[in-house]
């Protein structure tokens, strides 16, 4: 198992647009994904789970990924949410 | 016999078509669903939660192809919840307990939109919206209820309307509008505005009475509703289409001819306009000679994040090319800055609960404030100047400090662009929205340092008289003739004059044929309206001398009482 502790940075959090994006870039890979904040985790590859847990900025979350490609995984959806998702 | 409805006329004009029901109860169709096994709902289930996500899909293409890609983002997340692993496993536990497909469907998405509404975080609770708008899209495909083909024009009728709805059909497919909700200033009403399409509002629960596809005409100056009417019912209507249809005649002649009095005196006549397409259509339908409103909150809302530069740019750079295409008139185009507060507010706009949005804190008190605001706007708009004629107007000023402070943000704005190498019009116009008391009251001060006024008639009446326009009980109350408003706005107009500036209107009370005579003898240059009300005020003008005018003026001011002017304007000739 890969994992890596990053913040979120955007300013809205993150909301449909970042979390749709995280889910299509979760989804690609093969490991189970999964996000741990406030004390919970959650599959990473549910738009659902991930938007209930109101991941608004400056939250602290720990990605983790088991599967044969977890390391790609965890660098590339760390670098998506310290990239803002894009947005600034 | 037709079913008759009444509701109050807001958009004049007369429409024929059939009614499209938009946000539909599913109650009647729910009561007589008949489902089938448990297994066998579970199953529907699960295709049509893939039907649905399919059918998104290409909508979604369609969009990105036509380069919405703000909206596409939104259909996107949507979509992303219909596959969600989450919503499967929640509608077949739902399906084991209610045995029923649609209802299993709606009770999964309401659970999660209650969850989304017990947030903290205002975004998130406003994604209630969207569980409970997929959820209803699933649960009509396996209700097997068709979305409404549009064939023909199109009556777009419900008891709230989101604006989507009706900017998201093509003009010439819509025909009418009707909301049962009595608000005239609803956004979707705006919007039938500036298409000047037929609307009635305030019907209520009348729209239970309408299906889709139900044959109607709407009468928006009586607020007379037809639905299903009888040939001879139709048959009465003719003569008034007629009539509409010659006076459309008779205005598309007016376009080309300028607003000019039999004496000669010309008076500038462009639009309120929300978005660069409504500039085109505008200058295009109406004969607009530029925009003395551009409302720069449509490239706020519907934003999660701060508009960037570069689009904002966009946006205004298409409006104020569209201006200089003009060939009478200046092609001037006025864009307003930010104007917006705590009655709606954005994810990065936090006003927090206030008593009084109106009182409270927006427009140039947010702007002030927030420079990450401000200024990807000025330089927006700078930039844009370039490629035509721009003006810079602050809206809500009520202190000469606000107005200079506002001023050191557009020089700095500049020396930023200096900077960045990036191209600006050193000769955008800066100037403010009067629309406080306190800032006609000053209007003698601001003039010196202001290039231009524009009178906000619609605050400035409410702000004066402490009339809400809004509040049916007093709202005879609310008159742009009452005569302590009439005084404000010929001071400010004159003083305005006195300095060498100019003043112009961008209120409701601009697009009044009979005020537009008044206020061209107190020497307004410029009125801005929704632009389908230039015709006839052009009309007016075209038909009175400006001394005629002057001798009108003198009459009113002499006048003590707001009502009386009201009447005595109504039988001037």
């Amino acid at each position: 198992m890969t994992e890596a502790t990053t913040t979120i940075e955007n300013k809205t959090g993150i909301h449909a647009r970042p979390a749709s994006l995280f889910v299509q870039t979760a989804s690609k890979f093969k490991s189970k994904v999964q996000i741990k904040a406030k004390g919970k985790t959650v599959d990473a590859k549910s738009i659902l789970m991930i938007m209930s847990m109101g991941l608004t900025k400056g939250t602290e979350i720990t990605l983790s990924a088991d599967g044969p490609d977890e390391a790609d995984a965890v660098n590339t959806l760390k670098e998506l949410v310290d990239n803002k998702f894009g947005e600034e | 016999m037709a079913d008759k409805i009444k509701g109050k006329g807001v958009i004049s004009g007369v429409a024929v078509g059939s009614i499209l029901l938009a946000g539909q109860n599913l109650d009647s169709f729910l009561v007589n669903y008949q489902p089938g096994t448990k297994s066998a709902e579970q199953k529907k289930a699960a295709n049509a939660l893939m039907t649905v996500a399919d059918n998104l899909k290409k909508t979604i293409e369609d969009m990105q192809a036509k380069g919405l890609k703000e909206q596409a983002g939104i259909l996107e997340a949507h979509r992303l919840l219909i596959e969600d692993p989450a919503i499967s496993e929640k509608v077949n536990e739902e399906i084991e307990e209610t045995g029923n497909a649609p209802k299993a469907v709606l009770n999964a998405y309401e659970a999660n939109a209650q969850m989304f509404e017990a947030m903290e975080d205002e975004y998130f609770r406003g994604r209630a919206v969207d569980m409970r708008d997929v959820g209803k899209r699933i649960a009509k495909h396996l209700l097997g209820i068709k979305e409404p083909e549009i064939a023909g024009k199109v009556i777009v009728a419900g008891k709230e309307i989101e604006p989507s709805v009706i900017a998201g059909l093509p003009t010439d497919k819509i025909a009418g509008v009707i909301l049962g909700a009595g608000s005239t200033t609803a956004h979707a009403v705006i919007i039938a505005k500036t298409r000047a399409i037929p609307t009635v509002v305030g019907v209520g629960d009348a729209i239970e009475q309408m299906a889709d596809g139900d044959p109607a005409i709407l009468d928006g100056e009586t607020g007379d509703i037809l639905i299903r009417p009888s040939a001879k019912e139709r048959e009465a209507y003719d003569e008034k289409i007629k009539k509409q249809e010659e006076l459309k005649a008779h205005y598309a002649e007016l376009k080309t001819l300028p607003a000019k009095t039999l004496d000669g005196k010309e008076v500038e006549l462009v639009a309120n306009i929300g978005s660069p397409a409504d500039a085109d259509a505008a200058i295009k339908n109406f004969g607009a000679t530029g925009v003395g409103l551009f409302r720069s909150e449509f490239v706020f809302m519907g934003k999660q994040d701060i508009p960037q530069e570069e689009d904002q740019f966009k946006e205004y750079k298409a409006a104020v090319e569209k201006c200089a295409t003009v060939t009478h008139g200046e092609g001037l185009c006025v864009i307003r800055t930010m104007d917006i507060g705590g009655d709606k507010p954005l994810p990065y706009i936090q006003v927090g609960e206030e008593e009084n949005p109106f009182l409270g804190y927006r427009a140039i008190r947010i702007s002030l404030q927030r420079r990450d605001l401000f200024m990807p706007q000025l330089k927006a708009i700078l930039r844009a100047g370039v490629y035509g004629k721009a003006a810079i107007m602050f809206p809500m000023v009520i202190n000469v400090s606000e107005f200079l402070a506002a001023k050191e943000f557009v020089e700095e704005a500049k020396r930023e662009l200096v900077q960045e190498g990036k191209e600006y019009s050193d000769s955008v116009q800066v100037g403010i929205m009067v629309e406080t008391p306190a800032a006609a009251v000053m209007a003698p001060v601001l003039a010196k340092y202001v290039d231009f006024f524009s009178i906000g008639t619609n605050d400035l009446v409410q702000y004066t008289l402490a009339v809400d326009r809004g509040n049916a009980q007093i709202a005879y109350l609310y008159n742009h003739f009452n005569p302590a408003v009439l005084r404000l706005i010929k001071r400010t107009i004159e003083s305005a004059n006195k300095e060498g500036k100019w003043a112009g209107m961008c209120g409701e009370m601009a697009s009044d044929p009979n005020a537009a005579i008044i206020l061209m003898a107190m020497g307004i240059k410029e009125l801005s309206m929704s632009a389908p009300s230039i015709p006839k005020v052009k009309e007016r003008i075209r038909n009175i001398t400006s001394e005629r005018a002057k001798e009108i003026l003198d009459k009113v001011m002499e006048m003590e009482d707001g009502d009386k002017i009201k009447d005595y304007i109504a039988t001037i000739s």
